[in-house]
């Protein structure tokens, strides 16, 4: 009986090993040419953020000046680094959770060269003028068709190998993944086609603009993180999701509520009235399927405090789960409609609440999901416990500054603007000091990605350590939260079976 | 749950979203009705035409390919979505010398032949909806709106009270060319070197046209037009307005 236990467990590992081995490519080059592009965009959002308070900085260069530089930073964060890294974790934690080696490893990877050249030349469409000037579509309109396309042939094998997984249990994760694979084209389609192809009235087209920039994160960003979160929370911490239904609900009241939110942007532009304030209720709204998606991952992680410690993985995807639950806090309180919502509707703290769901939640749950992936396809440990608590530390410092900075020297400016008594001046005085902060903090984060590139491109040199003991961020070795020494794939300390 | 019935649960949820605040009002928008200006306050029946002089479309894209979306936006928002026009000029003027108060919030007509809206992101700097009226009376003080606006598109911070403008120079939508002849009409009063003037490039002149399109000034049909009357009885914000002479 007990050997047959373990020939089966054997088997299970070996074959989860196998599927590892057939993704190494794909995945290591989304996460490595995503991680480059995060560089690129930290340096271009490092140059655009000193222009704020130092407009004579690289002064007078077209291809450096604030409105192109601005651009490039967000559409590289967003189609650079963002949907690279989803891109990685879906491709892996889908052929994981559907029980398939991935059989079209040289098409995702052809696709992600695709992709790349889209984002590249479109970048440098926008930094060389030809940007369409719609806010996160800004790349010149040759490109969407390239992305669409690469987006096509690089998640289709993930739908496909859900439809001819082996019969059993779907797992949440799977729920989230898919729903952010099929919404995304039907977004970006909608966009791109009302946008470039039917041409309609303007203002409608500037709200379609803000119903994308809105969809992108609720209905992109945040499902691929939330399903990453419920994969790697129960799989380090070796305990099953504590509540199936919250999970539920939480899946349901995303699916339902998000489509609606993005057009209080437009409240008070000449559009049908109830359309920016049904935006604005909707985005409130975010916090339903957020806390309990937060309470049930959190709630699951808490059981093992010391796993979380000393686990790069769930170090830094449960931060991303605190940065969901400010995101979430954010949403509500920033769009208020006759208290903060004309505050904020053209101030700096749009876009803190942009970076807060791109970076303080989405990436910090794809750092997390890096740091467990990159050791099992390439079958090596990270290098360094420091270089990882560096990443950690200075990311973290550099977020929570950003956060502060934006959002309330957003409310502050957008305090300022409504006081029409005051001259213009004034409130652009308002936002320099939170400018100034917004820099030195793009700072820290770019320097903990230094650490943070250097090591996965060690990584991916394959000059990791060759051993099973995963890197911790505990000072002693001893006791292993991924499992013990012989198997880097075991389930940790509790005893839920691993999928 | 079964694969099929996940997709129609997702697409339904999602689909009627996307029907009822994306798709319906986008074409029900694409072709706006004529507006009448009302018989009994303007005396007339005609219907509206907004009327947009310059270089719409190319200048538009200037402004789109530069960014300048970024920090200005175009959108005087009516007062129970913000104070935009109780700001002086921002949304026409409180004392206007024809007509009173002039002040009005933004309407569908007033982005007439663009494609896209350039309604914003932040307000960095000034909104732009009344700009060129703003230039012409207020900033040009006689002189002509289009150099005025040339000289701060090339530098902003040139003007004492502008010194803290955080607004780009683009000095890259003008060239140093050399004197042939008499000087040019359209050069700028900075000195390139020797025996070389700074004039716009077509970029800059696009610009600059389509910036000076941006007025609030044409009397717009009563039914677009109830900015004032409703800002005063919001807020009552400006002392009671002159006669005016």
């Amino acid at each position: 009986m007990s050997t047959e236990n373990s020939n089966n467990s054997t088997q299970a590992v070996r074959f989860r090993a196998e599927i590892d081995r057939s993704l190494r490519h794909p995945v290591m080059f989304f996460m490595t040419s995503g991680a480059a592009w995060l560089a690129v965009s930290l340096i271009l959002g490092i140059i655009s953020s000193a222009k704020l308070h130092a407009p004579g900085f690289l002064d007078g260069c077209a291809w450096l000046t604030y409105g192109r530089v601005q651009v490039a930073h967000v559409n590289t964060l967003i189609y650079g680094w963002g949907f690279q890294a989803a891109f990685g974790v879906i491709v892996w934690m889908m052929s994981r959770l559907s029980r398939q080696t991935c059989k079209a490893a040289g098409l995702i990877l052809t696709a992600g060269h695709l992709w790349n050249f889209g984002v590249t030349v479109g970048t440098l469409g926008i930094l060389f003028g030809f940007s369409t000037g719609m806010p996160w579509l800004e790349f010149p309109s040759f490109a969407w068709p390239v992305l669409l396309l690469s987006y096509f042939a690089i998640v289709i094998w993930s739908v496909i190998q859900f439809k001819v997984r082996p019969e059993g249990h779907v797992f949440i994760s799977q729920w989230y993944l898919l729903a952010a694979i099929i919404w995304f084209p039907w977004i970006y389609l909608t966009a791109n086609l009302l946008l470039h192809v039917f041409p309609g009235n303007p203002v409608m087209a500037y709200g379609i603009c803000a119903w994308y920039k809105s969809s992108l994160i609720f209905l992109f960003f945040t499902p691929v993180a939330l399903g990453t979160a419920f994969y790697l929370t129960p799989k380090v911490t070796g305990r099953p999701i504590k509540s199936y239904s919250l999970a539920k609900l939480g899946f349901w009241s995303l699916a339902i509520i998000m489509p609606w939110a993005g057009m209080q942007k437009l409240a008070g532009a000449p559009i049908p009235y109830f359309i920016p304030y049904l935006g604005a209720a909707a985005t409130i709204l975010f916090f339903v399927p957020a806390f309990t998606a937060a309470i049930n991952i959190l709630r699951t992680a808490f059981a093992d405090m010391e796993t979380v410690n000393n686990s790069p993985t769930l170090r830094f995807s449960i931060a991303g789960v605190f940065g969901l639950i400010v995101m979430a806090f954010a949403a509500v309180f920033l769009n208020l409609p006759n208290s903060t919502l004309p505050l904020t509707q053209f101030s700096l703290s749009g876009y803190g609440f942009e970076i807060l769901a791109l970076y303080a939640f989405f990436s910090f749950v794809m750092f997390g999901a890096i740091y467990f992936i990159v050791p099992r396809v390439t079958s090596r440990e990270w290098l360094s416990s420091r270089l990882i608590k560096m990443h950690f530390f200075f990311s973290l410092y550099g977020i929570v500054t950003i956060a502060i900075m934006a959002i309330f020297g957003g409310l502050m400016q957008g305090h300022g603007q409504e006081k029409w008594e005051q001259p213009w001046i004034e409130v652009s005085l308002f936002a320099r000091p939170y400018a100034w902060m917004t820099t030195i903090a793009w700072c820290f984060i770019l320097f903990s990605n230094i650490f943070f590139f250097l090591h996965l491109t060690f990584m991916w040199l394959r000059l990791g350590r060759r051993s099973t003991h995963p890197t911790l961020l505990a000072s002693v070795h001893g006791h292993s939260p991924h499992g013990e020494e012989g198997d880097i794939d075991n389930v940790g300390s509790g005893t839920a079976s691993a999928h | 749950m079964s694969f099929r019935t996940f997709i129609l649960s997702l697409s339904v949820s999602f689909g009627v979203a996307w029907l009822a605040i994306i798709i319906v009002p986008y074409f029900k928008m694409r072709s706006l009705e004529p507006v009448s200006m009302g018989e009994e306050e303007s005396g007339t029946n005609a219907v509206y035409v907004p009327k947009r002089a310059g270089r719409i479309a190319d200048g538009s894209q200037v402004y789109a390919e530069n960014g300048c979306y970024l920090c200005h936006s175009q959108l005087v928002r009516p007062t129970y979505a913000g104070n935009d026009l109780f700001r002086p000029d921002w949304g026409g003027f409180v004392y206007d010398d024809e007509r009173g108060d002039s002040r009005r919030e933004t309407n569908a007509y007033d982005f007439a032949g663009e494609d896209f809206a350039h309604i914003g992101v932040a307000r960095i700097g000034p909104d732009l909806s009344n700009l060129a009226v703003r230039v012409e009376n207020n900033y040009a003080k006689g002189g002509s709106a289009e150099k005025w606006l040339y000289n701060h598109l090339y530098d902003p911070r040139r003007e004492p009270e502008r010194r803290l403008s955080t607004c780009p120079a683009f000095r890259f939508l003008f060239e140093e060319k050399k004197i042939t002849g008499n000087p040019s009409d359209e050069a700028l009063p900075f000195t390139g070197k020797d025996g070389e003037e700074v004039i716009p490039k077509p970029e800059a002149r696009a610009l600059v046209s389509y910036l000076l399109s941006l007025k609030k000034d044409q009397p717009v049909p009563a039914s677009l037009d109830f900015a004032p009357a409703k800002a005063e009885a919001a807020a009552s914000p400006a002392p009671a307005a002159t006669p005016a002479p």
